[in-house]
């Protein structure tokens, strides 16, 4: 049970999130003194792989500029294969941006066990596995543009470990989460070929498994965006939960982006998960701390009311853009940390496709927003 | 959570939260597939698709459901159920007799095996994970049948262990719940942090054991609350048990075959693999364990069984329906094509028909057949129906490879020739020729489920969506065929292009594999002498190349059969493909695989089983790689 107290001084009641114009000129700034700066990234089809590398080295500034780029080796069978070509120009397109400024070291990330199942999310738990290969930078930046939930949610789960058991003895570097976000794109990106079953990320199943604890009720709190039916209905297998509160996007670019998202998930929503309208959360699209805000104050309040049962365990699934994923992926970590039943739930898929006809148009620069999210470090006064 | 609206939305049992309501919803008919040998003597299997109603099996014998049941058995909803579980002796008058352990399998046990530990170490955590979970849902289990509170009350629990084991796990013989929970969870505690744990892992620490001892404790003369025995029997249930890898799955299985005589187990699992296999070729069936149940085979074998379950359901479904009253579903489909507003459409295929049949056929040896149909009595359906019956026989006639002495066909003959298999083609030609109403009426409903439950409230909640619709604006609510044929279309669609792109793996290979049989079926239906009466719905690989798909070393060196393996695979798991081995013809064995029945909606082909082509091991390689490509006009096939 969390007490109140706990809850309104969360890590992140107050955060340094910045967007668009103001990434760059906070880079631009930041970068006047001298920083050694290690980049992780993913090697994906993504055409925003390189955006956040590209925009920060542009500033040039002291110190290292090192790159640790993890690439998927998804085995033959992942719709995926389709992309290799761009693969392979991102690859180029990186090695072109840190000639001359910094090393570039790749991880091969296998995704596949030789019995076919998949461990990618496990083995990205174990990509940095001491305090010494963070120990030499200032800044790590980690780049989600291109890499998948399932990689990204351990990753950025073991960095914030090694830096948050390894502070009181060692100067640990401050984290950065960044990304490009570009709506018209994930709107033609769709994932291909779904996984059976649900199940919960590596480092975010925080005792909801446990059958000791599985009198005690579930509560699931999906993060909606469009055209995730399938996964929705997978999560909703494997949580088997009493009560469900979406979170909608508002307020949005879009007014009517959460009202066309209850029109496509109406029967889902309301006739096989019997949502209680009462229960709809809405989180701004922008702003993954309000997001975490809004998480923390859900579980505390459905942990309250239902303290003469033992309380809940709650469950949180991102089906929205990757900077409101970032929202859950803080709220779990802080929440496991101290051992509450917070965990995240995830479907993966085989591959992914692009509607290569409205490629061009998506892809356009002006559609793109730079973000980032300083997650721990220097500006964080209590750390 | 809300009042269902359209309780057939309500898919899988155990998303139903409330007893009450799931016992309401359970059609007892789904007990004619349990063993009618040693049903709680032998450890037996039970695999479906994802919705074949595995679970909700499972779940009538859990303590919640079980008391349930008895607290309602003088209630309407729930009186034949209560007999049918009583002649079980799972209940009666005193109330449960049975403590229903259930436990669900999840990624979590496979996540062991990608520790970095040798086999064994893995093994007995595999194992320890295992015990201590089946003993943690044993103790909450064992409490709500006794409507006490957990853990509240686990001191009153106690379970007798052998001297030997109690030692060995530093436990009393005589252990208290509280004890057994602590010692439970401890190990659960331990392992389950240990694998989610983003830190180093300490496994040397970690507990493991070297075999299911606590399952073999759990009987019912050891487990008493306040000194009085918990039941007359244990039932250990597996659901999901899938979800382990092969390895594991396999030390399970061997585990549990060694406690045959002891405990009451059953599994339930999604049949994944192409071999038909349960356990090694070593294990003997009714020694080493009891019946191997596949749910969608049995309704297959007994599909007027399931028609009626499904009736059952389906009325039990529309009754919980909270904005409408709807006394049955079966009354929301009309069954009849006479009398409706498609007479008018019959008159004017009549009118085609019959003129093509007296244009075409000319000669002398048909003479009698025409006018026979030309002073046929009937209705405009009747009449309809056997004009196209008489030209499927006259097709048939021609395409003979030696005709005959160009003599009269008499009418005697037509009679003879003209037997029900001809109405069927006819009917399904003359609604692809004339866009007739086929897909329609409650057996048809029942047939395009293909026998698993959930895709049958998939199909029949979209039919009740309109006719629920209908009756909240005071409409009549029976569904005309017009409109049942439009729906079960839409949702074949919507099923072909929706869901199993986005939520089945593999889904290009599977979608050109399945995209290829059901053309092939097509052209193979609709030839105008119907030669493969019901019609074609299937294809059959010769066994021969059947084992070869299995043998492992040979998909090794070949990635091309690998990744078919995993297709057809993919497809039987979730049902699209039903795959019958070991089918005799020609002196042959064949493993035949029929599309689902819903699939055959969306490739409008007839829902009957029975017509299927051979092919070859490289015509479904060439479909997954290139699709399918049209016979030529002479026959010959260009695969």
């Amino acid at each position: 049970m969390m007490d109140f107290v706990e809850y309104t001084s969360g890590r992140w009641a107050d955060y340094f999130l910045r967007c668009g114009e103001d990434f760059s000129s906070f880079w631009g700034n930041y970068l006047d003194e001298k920083r050694d700066i290690m980049f992780v990234l993913g090697l994906g089809f993504d055409p925003r792989m390189c955006s956040v590398i590209r925009e920060i080295l542009s500033y040039n500034g002291q110190g290292k500029r090192d790159c640790q780029v993890i690439a998927f080796n998804e085995g033959p069978d992942s719709p995926s294969i389709t992309h290799i070509g761009r693969v392979q120009q991102n690859e180029q397109d990186l090695i072109t941006l840190l000639k001359g400024q910094g090393t570039l070291k790749k991880h091969e990330l296998v995704m596949w066990s030789d019995d076919g199942r998949r461990i990618g999310t496990i083995k990205a738990g174990s990509i940095f596995k001491e305090p010494e290969e963070l120990i030499p930078y200032t800044d790590i930046i980690v780049d989600v543009s291109a890499l998948p939930t399932s990689i990204y949610f351990p990753l950025i789960g073991k960095i914030l470990t090694l830096i948050d058991i390894n502070r009181r003895i060692e100067k640990m570097p401050n984290l950065h989460l960044v990304g490009a976000e570009n709506p018209a794109l994930d709107r033609i990106i769709r994932a291909e070929g779904i996984d059976d079953d649900a199940d919960f990320l590596h480092g975010f199943s925080n005792g909801l498994e446990m059958e000791a604890t599985g009198n005690i009720p579930r509560v699931w709190i999906p993060i909606l965006g469009e055209e995730h039916e399938g996964e929705l209905e997978r999560i909703d297998d494997l949580v088997k939960p009493q009560e469900i509160c979406p979170i909608l996007p508002f307020p949005c670019s879009n007014p009517r982006r959460g009202d066309d998202i209850i029109l496509q998930y109406r029967r889902l929503l309301f006739d096989r998960f019997k949502v209680e309208p009462g229960n709809i959360i809405y989180a701004s699209e922008n702003n993954p701390f309000e997001v975490y805000q809004k998480l923390i104050e859900t579980i505390y309040h459905f942990n309250e009311s239902l303290l003469p049962i033992g309380g809940c365990k709650a469950v949180i699934s991102t089906h929205s853009s990757k900077l409101l994923s970032l929202g859950a992926l803080i709220t779990a970590y802080e929440l496991g940390v101290k051992n509450k039943n917070v965990g995240v739930a995830h479907v993966e898929a085989m591959g992914y496709s692009i509607d290569e006809g409205a490629y061009t148009e998506a892809v356009k620069p002006e559609n793109e927003v730079l973000f980032e999210m300083w997650v721990t470090g220097e500006v964080y006064a209590n750390e | 959570m809300r009042d269902p609206r359209n309780p057939f939305l309500m898919r899988a049992s155990e998303h139903i939260a409330s007893d009450v309501t799931f016992l309401k919803l359970f059609a007892p008919g789904v007990f004619d597939l349990l063993p009618k040998d040693g049903l709680f003597e032998k450890l037996h299997f039970f695999q479906s698709a994802p919705g074949g109603g595995k679970t909700s099996l499972l779940r009538i014998f859990t303590p919640g459901s079980l008391l349930t049941l008895h607290a309602h058995r003088r209630n309407d909803d729930c009186e034949k159920l209560y007999k049918r579980m009583e002649d079980l002796e799972a209940v009666n008058e005193s109330g449960p007799q049975i403590l229903g352990v259930m436990l669900q399998f999840g990624r979590s046990y496979a996540t062991l095996d990608d520790m970095e530990l040798d086999t064994t170490r893995k093994d007995r955590l595999l194992l320890a994970l295992l015990d201590s979970r089946i003993m943690l849902a044993t103790l909450i289990g064992a409490l709500t049948l006794k409507r006490l509170e957990y853990p509240k009350d686990l001191s009153k629990l106690k379970l007798e262990l052998k001297p030997g084991l109690a030692d060995h796990f530093n436990l009393p013989t005589l252990t208290s719940g509280e004890q057994l929970y602590q010692w439970a969870m401890q190990i659960e505690t331990d392992i389950c942090s240990t694998l989610d744990s983003l830190q180093p892992i300490q496994s040397q620490t970690l507990i493991g054991h070297d075999g299911l001892d606590i399952v073999n404790m759990l009987k019912p003369e050891n487990i008493s609350i306040d000194g009085v025995p918990v039941a007359q029997r244990v039932l250990i249930m597996l659901d999901d048990v899938h979800k382990l890898t092969r390895r594991q799955r396999k030390r399970l299985l061997s585990e549990l075959i060694d406690q045959r005589n002891t405990s009451s187990i059953w599994v339930a699992e999604r049949l994944e693999a192409l071999g038909s296999s349960v356990l090694d070729p070593g294990s003997i069936h009714n020694r080493d364990y009891g019946e191997v149940v596949n749910l969608e085979e049995y309704w297959r074998h007994y599909p007027k069984r399931f028609e009626s379950t499904v009736i059952n359901i389906a009325d039990r479904r529309a009754l919980a329906a909270h904005d409408v009253e709807i006394e049955s579903f079966t009354g929301c489909l009309q069954s009849s094509l006479d009398n409706t507003s498609l007479t008018s459409k019959f008159e004017e295929a009549l009118e085609i028909l019959s003129k093509r049949i007296t244009d075409k056929y000319t000669s002398g040896r048909f003479i009698e057949w025409i006018q026979s149909r030309q002073t046929l009595d009937g209705t405009p359906r009747e009449r309809l129906l056997a004009w196209k019956a008489v030209e499927i026989l006259m097709e048939r006639d021609q395409k003979k490879p030696q005709l005959e002495f160009d003599l009269p066909l008499s009418v005697g003959e037509l009679q003879k020739r003209d037997d029900s298999d001809r109405r069927n083609d006819a009917e399904l030609l003359l609604s692809q020729e004339f866009g007739l109403p086929y897909y329609y009426n409650f057996s048809t409903l029942a047939a395009t489920a293909s026998s698993n439950i959930e895709q049958f409230l998939a199909i029949a909640g979209e039919l009740f969506e309109e006719a629920a619709s209908a009756a909240l604006v005071n409409k009549p609510h029976d569904l005309t065929p017009v409109r049942q044929h439009a729906i079960l279309a839409k949702t074949a669609k919507y099923w072909w292009e929706e869901e199993l792109t986005k939520r089945i793996p593999y889904p290009i290979e599977m979608r050109s594999l399945i995209n290829a049989i059901g053309k092939l079926a097509f052209e193979e239906t609709y030839q105008t002498n119907a030669p493969y009466s019901p019609g074609v719905t299937g294809i059959a690989i010769n066994m021969r190349e059947v084992r070869m798909l299995l043998d492992e070393e040979e998909l090794e060196k070949r990635p091309d059969l690998k990744k078919l393996v995993k297709v057809l695979e993919t497809c039987i798991a979730h049902n699209i493909l039903e795959a019958m081995p070991d089918h005799s013809q020609g002196y042959q064995q064949w493993m035949v695989f029929y599309l689902n029945r819903l699939l055959c909606v969306q490739f409008r082909l007839t829902l009957k089983y029975g017509g299927w082509r051979r092919k070859k091991v490289k015509d479904l390689l060439f479909w997954i790689q290139d699709g399918f490509k049209p016979s030529s006009k002479n026959g010959a096939r260009l695969l």
